[in-house]
């Protein structure tokens, strides 16, 4: 089953097609597959889904998302204070998940464009294509050559290299 | 066997075949005339008019993987059909939670973030909360964290008591000078 069947990038726009006059006699026979596919699968597969449905809204429970607070960064923590190099570590890498998921849906988004746009993706699809481009740079400049051991301490050592590199270039330009 | 023709030796394969098919998966059509009846098979023979030629059929034993088979789907389906009826029980008729937005001032359960019913049975009944273990990681790392620093700071007052002397370690007791006998060195031709 589908995550999320009603999802608005997903949504295709109605088709164009005219109608058009039947010219033979002859019966169309997607009409009749559409007939039989609708009595021999598709009612009881709903009749099946909807009693299987009643039966669990009998009982209703609900799961949520967890909210994390917010707590210290690593670099709001004291020399030696392993207890706050735990807690910005533990929020480091929830952080990266989370980044990991944007990545992902803007991925997923562009998938969903080219498939609906078909033949016209390349002028369509433009903006979600510049989109997943910004966005895999900024994770790739953030995230991005850590490698499997890269923890938070290695990440904020990487901000530091490209914030100097950035004030040297700046030095270099302003010259 | 050295008298058996060529045609009824292609015809025993055959029929050795079909017997060994028949007997791996169900007999399909029992009733058919040149069925395996052990031991061997009729191997049908031209101008027989309905009886064939029985044929005793010599092949490698198959008693062994038939019983390892067997014993094989006999021990999964023992735990495998209960463990199947009862997940698809709780799929049918509990069915996975839905998601929702935290209502106001309600703080969840740590087993109300998971979907499955029986993922939240096991974290609510067999598992730890997360905070508790979060809490039991924090504190090794707190002690963890003193030893050192007690560590650090034993080997700091080892240095200074060895180097300053005024300390009660590195204390090695020598006799009073008062008590040295400097008769043998009083005169110089001892």
């Amino acid at each position: 089953l589908p995550e999320d069947p009603d999802w608005k990038a997903y949504k295709v726009p109605p088709t164009r097609t005219p109608v058009s006059e039947r010219i033979t006699s002859v019966p169309n026979p997607v009409n009749i597959f559409q007939t039989v596919f609708n009595y021999v699968v598709d009612a009881p597969v709903t009749f099946i889904r909807e009693w299987i449905e009643r039966q669990q809204a009998k009982n209703k429970f609900y799961y949520y998302h967890q909210k994390f607070r917010r707590v210290p960064d690593l670099s709001e923590c004291l020399e030696g204070d392993y207890l706050c190099y735990f807690e910005a570590e533990a929020q480091w890498r929830r952080d990266r998940m989370v980044d990991q998921e944007i990545v992902e849906i803007i991925r997923e988004r562009v998938g969903a464009c080219k498939q609906r746009e078909g033949p016209n993706q390349l002028q369509n699809c433009a903006k979600e294509v510049e989109l997943l481009a910004q966005v895999t740079k900024a994770y790739q400049d953030r995230y991005g050559d850590l490698g499997v051991h890269g923890n938070a301490r290695s990440c904020l050592m990487k901000q530091k290299h490209r914030m100097m590199e950035e004030m040297k270039k700046k030095a270099a330009a302003s010259q | 066997m050295a008298a058996m023709s060529l045609l009824l030796r292609v015809a025993a394969a055959w029929g050795a075949r079909r017997a060994a098919s028949g007997a791996s998966g169900s007999a399909l059509l029992p009733g058919l005339a040149g069925a395996a009846r052990l031991p061997g098979t009729v191997v049908p023979v031209r101008h027989s008019s309905g009886h064939g030629k029985r044929m005793f059929i010599i092949k490698a034993t198959s008693f062994y993987d038939t019983r390892f088979l067997n014993l094989l789907r006999f021990y999964i389906f023992l735990t495998g059909i209960p463990v199947i009826l009862f997940v698809t029980y709780v799929n049918i008729f509990i069915g996975e939670a839905e998601l929702a937005e935290i209502p106001e001032g309600y703080v969840p359960e740590y087993w109300e973030y998971y979907k499955h019913p029986i993922s939240r049975w096991i974290a609510r009944y067999l598992l730890d909360p997360p905070e508790k273990n979060y809490e039991k990681e924090m504190a090794m790392l707190d002690v963890e964290a003193k030893k050192t620093q007690m560590r650090l700071l034993e080997l700091e007052a080892r240095r200074l008591m060895r180097q300053r002397g005024d300390g009660p370690w590195y204390h090695y007791e020598t006799p009073d000078k008062n008590l040295i006998d400097n008769s043998m060195k009083a005169t110089p031709d001892n």
